[in-house]
């Protein structure tokens, strides 16, 4: 039964071809385009929170309150953090480690080349190790860098890649090599693997105790960044709280008032990823009323349908075809408009987006314009085109149900 | 050459009224595509015009020398530009005004809540030739004056309930910046944006005094060059001039100089390619509208193919034909953009007021005649285009054929 209705509404289709394929154009460029739009913004979501590499199930950082967006965590704070907080924080029951972070900015110079970029300490001592695991630090080439390396340091893969986009200096620095960091000689003792983020890529790493006795950054007593490991995470919630608490009671403000962020990797990256996803759903909004124009269309052309096919109508009620058929009939046909242009939309939409992901990343060299089209998406496009044609097709598919058998014989339209 | 015919005219609009729900569903196809774009390029054009008006307003003669680093003014002070700079600059050959200004983000309290802000300490000698810089005025109580202790003026924001603070703030509340008590004197206007209108304004003396850390460390300093000079020429003498004077070598320079006006039209770009991004994405619907009234013309050749058939036995050219058509869809697509313009427009108000009211007063819709009428032309040229194929095809089609078709 159903597949005579699908066979007869496949057949009409088929008789009208120009109109059918020009409906669904209309649908398949909508569909292409919010397919392509959705992948490449997500896969541009996708690449700027995995730089964030600070990602770990186990880790808390605490920072200063200041202005939003004012620069690097913790730039400009009014009341910086103390270094005496670590101490404070690891007698906290879970608290496996803290450890104070420090950023400076300073001048770089190689081969007569300056440039101003920041400076990230590394933790030394006995929780080094444990530092380098958890941002997941990788060399490329030299070494990582030990307690003794008083004038050693790390660079990013910026550094390294030399003159191509994006690279800090006309040269490429290998380990090795020196450079001048505030007009005094380091030494490169090793690159950081590349991680596609300007945060780690366009950094200067050196041990805190190096950045503080090389006067790189002020040693009043503040710091940048607090970084907490825990011991269970699972019980990282509670944690969160006790540190809040110490913290409330150390810089004497009451709950509610903290000028302080105690967080999770993951928290920290749900507030970009909140402001991303706004612009993302703005720019699908946008897309999609191409979809709507679409659906349109496919209402005008079962309009146009059920009236050419007026008497055809008739001579099916006046042989028994019930009000129902006649609506699934012509609803069938406006799904399958729908279903195809859908089909023909997500083939072109890939395409589309990877092939500008293809081009961009060749453009501009980087890893941050990918695309990412989830079976999720194609699978919800399938079904949304399918549901915008039929639903586009309801208000025809009624009228042709409704038709009085002997008037649409006599063919008044 | 064609002349046109009134009946000829008549008849196209009786043929679009005869189809009146098809008519209808092609107009409202186009008018959507139309309504997006319209408004989006009025939120373009009006934030042009707010940079042009910016950069005339706060005067093309005008340059800034900042200190370089990471992040915003005032929350880097590796480097920073001492008075002996701004005095050397102001010797040099075309500069007529000059001011250091510093910055800093302090805690702000109010009735016991806190917020962060940007202080900025001014020179009160030069209050005017900043408050000209900076394109805004005093809105509500008095301007700083030199000797003004402890005493301050807010941002527009203050101002408003639930913007910065739960109460919009009063002349002479009193307000702690890092704990110590200041006295609200005045309020500035609007700049538009949620950032510059939550600034705090005290005079350089009492910046000094608060964070004597900070004194003789300016994080911009502001300059005007001399009528008839080009700014981008005295820029170029600046940085040159400086490097010598503190010793440093081309390229490494901790300073950095900008005109106005390129700062300006740098921002002014950066929006400019959103916003095109933006109205190209619209397009798309344009696009699939112009398919569906292209659809609706091969539907309506299709339907009067004996009408035409009919016309052509009576003497009716293929161009008349073809004329009828074309203005068909024309009409379509036009009366598409007249709506399409008009709720583009309400778009556009109501999104520019809620914009306003997130403290985004730049963002600002304009309508120009031009954009009204290139939108409706434009709609016009979309709807007659789209039904070029199909009049092409109804002029063509051979008489005898079509009186026989069925």
């Amino acid at each position: 039964m159903i597949n005579d209705y699908i066979q007869l509404a496949v057949r009409s289709l088929a008789k009208r071809r120009m109109r059918t394929y020009l409906t669904m154009i209309g649908i398949f460029i909508g569909i292409s385009a919010v397919v392509a739009l959705i992948g490449l913004g997500e896969g541009l979501r996708i690449a700027i929170t995995s730089q964030f590499g600070f990602l770990g199930t186990d880790i808390l950082s605490v920072q200063a309150a200041s202005v939003s967006l004012a620069g690097p965590p913790g730039a400009g704070a009014p009341n910086p953090l103390s270094d005496e907080l670590a101490e404070k924080i690891e007698n906290i029951n879970n608290v496996d480690m803290a450890f104070n972070r420090y950023m400076a900015t300073a001048t770089i110079e190689f081969r007569d080349q300056q440039k101003i970029e920041f400076v990230i300490s590394v933790v030394s001592g006995e929780n080094r190790r444990a530092f380098e695991r958890m941002l997941n630090l990788k060399m490329q080439e030299g070494r990582m860098l030990t307690d003794r390396d008083t004038k050693g340091i790390l660079l990013g893969d910026n550094y390294y890649k030399g003159a191509t986009y994006g690279a800090t200096f006309d040269r490429p620095i290998h380990a090795g090599d020196n450079v001048l960091i505030n007009g005094k000689q380091f030494d490169v003792v090793g690159i950081i693997e590349r991680k596609g983020s300007f945060i780690f890529d366009d950094a200067i790493w050196m041990n805190d105790d190096v950045i503080i006795n090389e006067g790189i950054r002020d040693d009043d007593g503040t710091i940048d960044i607090l970084g907490i490991r825990v011991k269970d995470p699972s019980r990282i919630e509670q944690t969160q709280e006790d540190v809040e608490k110490l913290l409330r009671k150390e810089r004497g403000v009451k709950e509610g008032e903290e000028d302080f962020t105690v967080q999770t990797p993951q928290q920290a990256l749900e507030s970009l990823n909140s402001a991303l996803f706004a612009v993302q759903l703005f720019v699908t909004i946008i897309a999609l009323i191409s979809l709507l124009v679409g659906g349109i269309g496919i209402m005008n052309t079962m309009y146009t349908a059920v009236l050419e096919r007026t008497k055809e109508i008739g001579i099916m009620k006046s042989i028994g075809a019930r009000n129902s058929t006649i609506f699934t009939l012509f609803a069938i046909e406006s799904g399958f408009l729908g279903l195809v242009g859908g089909i023909i939309g997500i083939v072109l939409g890939l395409t589309l987006a990877y092939g500008m992901a293809f081009i961009g990343s060749l453009a501009l060299g980087s890893g941050l314009i990918q695309a990412n089209v989830s079976l999720g998406l194609i699978l919800g496009s399938l079904a949304f085109s399918f549901i915008l044609g039929t639903s586009f097709g309801v208000l025809p598919a009624i009228r042709a149900s409704k038709l009085n058998p002997v008037d649409a014989l006599r063919g008044n339209k | 050459m064609k002349t046109i015919n009134l009946d000829e005219i008549k008849y196209a609009l009786q043929n679009l009224w005869q189809r009146k729900r098809r008519s209808a569903l092609s107009i409202l196809s186009i008018l959507i595509g139309i309504t997006a774009v319209f408004a989006l390029v009025s939120f373009g054009m009006g934030i042009k015009d707010y940079v042009d008006t910016l950069a005339e307003e706060s005067g093309t003669n005008k340059l800034m020398i900042s200190a370089k680093g990471i992040g915003a003014p005032g929350t880097d002070d590796t480097f920073s530009l001492t008075q002996d700079d701004i005095d050397f600059v102001e010797k040099i050959n075309g500069i007529d005004e000059i001011t250091g200004m510093y910055f800093k983000i302090s805690e702000i309290s109010f009735k016991d809540k806190n917020k962060y802000a940007y202080l900025m300490g001014m020179d009160m000698d030069k209050i005017e030739f900043i408050m000209e810089g900076m394109n805004i005025n005093i809105e509500k109580g008095r301007e700083l004056r030199k000797g003004d202790a402890y005493k301050a003026v807010l941002g527009y924001n203050y101002m408003l309930d639930n913007k910065i603070f739960s109460k919009g703030l009063q002349i002479g509340d009193k307000i702690l910046i890092d704990d110590t008590k200041f006295e609200v004197i005045g309020f500035y206007s609007s700049v538009g944006n949620p950032s510059d209108d939550s600034q705090i304004y005290m005079t350089s003396g009492i910046f000094e005094q608060l964070y004597p850390d900070k004194k003789d460390k300016y994080s911009v300093i502001m300059a005007s060059t001399e009528q008839g000079l080009e700014t981008k020429a005295v820029a170029d003498r600046i940085t040159e001039r400086l490097r010598k004077h503190k010793g440093q070598e081309e390229g490494k320079e901790d300073f950095y100089v900008q005109t106005f006006e390129d700062a300006i039209a740098t921002f002014g770009t950066i929006i400019n390619i959103i916003n095109g991004v933006l109205v190209l994405i619209a397009m798309v619907s344009v696009v699939v509208a112009s398919v569906n009234i292209m659809n609706t013309m091969y539907t309506a050749v299709l339907e009067r193919t004996k009408e035409i058939g009919v016309m052509k036995a009576v003497g009716a050219r293929n161009s008349d034909i073809m004329f009828i058509f074309l203005l068909e869809s024309g009409v379509i697509g036009m009366i598409g953009g007249i709506i399409g313009v008009i709720m583009g427009y309400l778009v556009a108000t109501t999104g520019g007021s809620y914009a306003a009211a997130a403290g985004f007063s730049a963002l600002k819709p304009i309508f120009p005649w031009t954009l009204i009428l290139g939108c409706i032309l434009f709609a016009f040229l979309v709807g007659a285009g789209s039904g070029l194929l199909p009049a092409i095809r109804a002029s063509k089609l051979h008489p005898v054929d079509s009186l026989r078709y069925e």
